[in-house]
């Protein structure tokens, strides 16, 4: 075996891309080896082949991100000759390092959170085996440097999750999910496909250097195409709108560690292949027209799926619904085809890993402990399981962008960024985009305050008087997880310094990916641009001083509501005797003409009545009723719909793509 | 000549696709699938055809400037590709049983628990 490196750089790391994917089949392998028995053992291989993975992908870090190198590795030494590979090729840059760090650090967390988890499951050789070989798929698709590889990958990614998604074959809808994953999903393999055809056919190549090098030149109908193909392939994998009910789908039914991993590691797979078509392979994302459908779609995505999240009764699928409106953000930064804007999509799509990653484990503990997810049946729960209200809520704060959590940086990066486009381009669709992103991360903190009451707050359910808290192995990758969080909310500037600026540059870079295949000045030959390297400020988001503001402007908002709504909503009521407290409660909500109201302000009659989720913004679904029964209608749940609308998609994009590129 | 390939490899496609959204049977809509993956098969092994070529097979030697052969590369994509649709069809095919067994039906009208 030969490797080819940019630069000087050799030795091991060289090696450590193929290590860090084989690792991970090879323990697929062995698990499958290892069988029924020996759960010890396999625990263990489990364990170490994903540790290795890790371990390997943060060695690569300092040598691709601080000092810039790329790592090319050709498989069984078949090395470009004269401008042409024609092998199979890996190739490592700060942006695939980047995706490559979320799915091994992804993959790690839930591997330990399956131990306890899945203890119970029958047939656990077969899911260690099925969830090695998803990780391996995902970790092979980033680091790969072959368009044709990446459509290989991206079919056992597909085929180990639809398994996976319908692992718990007895729970109720595991395999309606899984087969509308299967079914929607092929839409997309297939368009990656015939886009990889169509892209051969002009340019008769697959390797993405090869094709980022002579795509510009060769621009025609036929690749305007390819690029539509492979976009909404890509997209479907992200599961942007409109692919977004299968995701719902699948993650509901999923295991909870399995919904980490679709929901925090294979958007993020989809999200990388729309960085790498758009940034390196066409270098489009600086034409108006692609720039606006990309950050459209993304903030449509965003705002569709907060409101169907709103609407939700199960407590996984709520997440589902959150999580693509949160992949929603993410791509439309990185429609935004700034620098900046790049930086903050990688943020936001690492964050979302993370706070997503929380979430989907702690309501996997609930299912645990509870043993179901229906909003509407828990309750009270803060009491029985602390700790896990505890990470929950860390979580929640960080997905509604609350400081000091990840969310927060993130998000703000994301606001100013689009803030900047729209003043720089003048635009009114990124004027809309701002509102959008804005009104779904109101509405994201709205439902997240209805899941905290209906799970964990209230008055306890008598069928949960005996409930315990999860075991201190479910919550330490938990803990992990929630550490995580805060670390990178706290210092965002850190964050930024070693990842997420090596690797935007790297995206807007097209030239060093080309160079480190075929030799520095390959690119420059051909009309690539190196990219200019653009560094801008924060608008303070860690700053004391800003904080403080926040704070004063927060605690006058509150004095001069209670002083204007006179209402004493602090003061409790004291009354022994049920007619008294009846009479007082009348005095205190005397204008308030429903009495419905009553258990919001705890005037409640009957000592159990709980404000279920779906109760507490009942005016305002009410006031959109209009607007929730057409998406309950759109979302039929049928899947001739759903693949009718990838279909549409598809034919929307290809239109938009041969009229406009 | 290649042309009615294109065209027979979009049709294909397009019939594929047609067959999922509107079928209503799963199987049928498993054969959708299968439809669209062969059109798509079709497609890139047409891209590596040339006119009079022959099977690209040679043993070290035979190969010179003078010799005309089919693109190999679309033909190893092809192999990959059918291996992968058949293991997508059986995919859905066992589910489809799994969920006849527990659904009682096979149509898609009636296979809608996870909704709104």
């Amino acid at each position: 075996m030969m490797e080819m490196i940019y630069g000087q750089i050799g030795g091991a790391v060289a090696h450590f891309p193929i290590f860090a994917v084989i690792s991970l089949f090879l323990g697929a392998f062995l698990t499958a080896l290892v069988g029924k028995r020996r759960a010890l053992l396999r625990r263990g291989i489990v364990f170490v082949s994903s540790l290795v993975s890790l371990v390997l992908v943060i060695l690569m870090i300092p040598p691709v991100m601080s000092e810039g190198w790329i790592i090319t590795y050709w498989m069984g030494g078949w090395e470009p000759v004269g401008q042409w590979a024609i092998g199979i090729g890996l190739e490592a840059d700060a942006l695939s390092l980047f995706f490559a760090l979320i799915v091994t650090a992804a993959v790690f967390t839930a591997a330990l959170y399956s131990f306890p988890y899945m203890a119970q499951d029958s047939q656990p050789e077969n899911y260690y085996t099925l969830y090695l070989m998803l990780a391996g798929s995902l970790l092979g698709l980033v680091l790969s440097g072959d368009l044709f590889n990446i459509f290989v990958m991206i079919e056992i990614m597909t085929m180990t999750a639809v398994a996976l998604t319908a692992f718990r074959v007895d729970y109720d809808g595991a395999l309606e999910g899984a087969i509308k994953y299967m079914i929607v999903g092929s839409i997309g393999s297939s368009a990656v496909l015939v886009g990889i055809a169509i892209l051969y056919s002009q340019l008769h190549t697959l390797n993405l250097a090869q094709l980022a090098l002579r795509l510009p030149e060769a621009n025609s109908p036929a690749t305007a195409a390819a690029f539509a193909f492979l976009f909404v392939g890509f997209g479907s994998k992200a599961f942007l709108f409109p692919f977004h009910p299968l995701a719902a789908d699948a993650h509901a039914v999923a295991p909870a560690s399995i919904s980490m991993i679709i929901s925090g590691v294979i958007t993020k797979c989809g999200v990388y292949g729309i960085i790498r078509l758009c940034y390196v392979l066409w270098q489009n994302m600086s034409l108006p027209a692609v720039s606006t459908a990309v950050t459209l779609i993304g903030a449509v995505s965003c705002f569709i799926c907060v409101t169907m999240a709103f609407n939700q009764h199960n407590f996984k699928r709520l997440l589902a619904f959150h999580s693509i409106s949160q992949i929603g953000y993410v791509i439309a930064a990185v429609g935004l085809g700034s620098f900046f804007g790049l930086e903050a999509g990688l943020f936001h799509a690492m964050n979302h890993t993370i706070f997503k990653g929380l979430l989907f484990l702690a309501a996997g503990a609930v299912q645990h402990a509870a043993g179901t997810l229906d909003l509407d049946r828990l309750g009270g729960l803060a009491r029985k399981m602390p700790r896990t209200f505890l990470l929950f809520l860390i979580g929640a704060a960080a997905i509604s962008g609350l400081p000091p959590f990840n969310g927060f940086a993130s998000k703000w990066m994301i606001y100013q960024s689009v803030f900047e486009k729209a003043e720089e381009s003048g635009n009114p669709v990124f004027i809309l985009v701002l509102v959008l992103c804005l009104l779904s991360s109101v509405l994201t903190l709205a439902s997240f305050v209805k899941v905290t009451q209906s799970v964990f707050f209230g008055p306890c359910r008598p069928e949960y008087a005996e409930l315990r808290d999860v075991s201190a192995a479910m919550r330490v990758p938990m803990w992990i997880l929630a550490t995580l969080c805060v670390i990178t909310g706290l210092f965002p500037g850190a964050v930024r310094n070693i990842l997420l600026a090596p690797a935007a540059a790297a995206a807007g870079n097209p030239a060093a990916y080309i160079d480190a295949v075929f030799g520095v000045g390959t690119a420059a030959g051909a009309h690539i641009p190196e990219a200019a390297k653009a560094s801008e400020t924060l608008i303070g988001c860690w700053e004391p001083l800003s904080w403080l503001w926040l704070l004063l402007t927060v605690t006058c908002a509150v004095c001069f509501v209670m002083v204007l709504g006179g209402r004493p909503f602090g003061r409790t009521v004291q009354a022994d005797d049920a007619e008294e407290r009846r009479q007082a409660s009348e005095k205190l909500f005397a204008g308030l003409p429903d009495p419905k109201y009553e258990s919001f302000f705890s005037g409640e009659k009957a000592e159990f009545s709980h404000v279920g989720g779906s109760d507490l913004f009942w005016g305002f679904k009410y006031s959109l009723r209009r607007y929730f029964s057409y998406m309950r209608r759109w979302h039929s749940g049928n899947v001739n719909d759903y693949t009718r609308y990838g279909i549409a998609a598809l034919a929307f994009m290809l239109a938009f793509a041969v009229l406009c590129l | 000549m290649i042309l009615i390939n294109y065209i027979a490899a979009f049709a294909l496609i397009a019939l594929g696709f047609y067959c999922m959204a509107v079928k209503k049977n799963l199987i049928k809509i498993c054969i959708g699938m299968g439809i669209a993956d062969y059109g798509a098969n079709l497609l890139i092994v047409s891209v590596g055809f040339h006119d009079g070529g022959t099977a690209p097979i040679f043993t070290i030697g035979e190969l010179t400037r003078a010799s005309f052969f089919v693109d190999p590369v679309p033909q190893a994509l092809t192999l990959t590709s059918i291996v992968i649709g058949a293991c997508t069809t059986a995919m859905t095919l066992s589910l489809i049983i799994r969920l006849k067994e527990k659904y009682g039906t096979l149509n898609s009208d009636e296979i809608r628990r996870l909704r709104g």
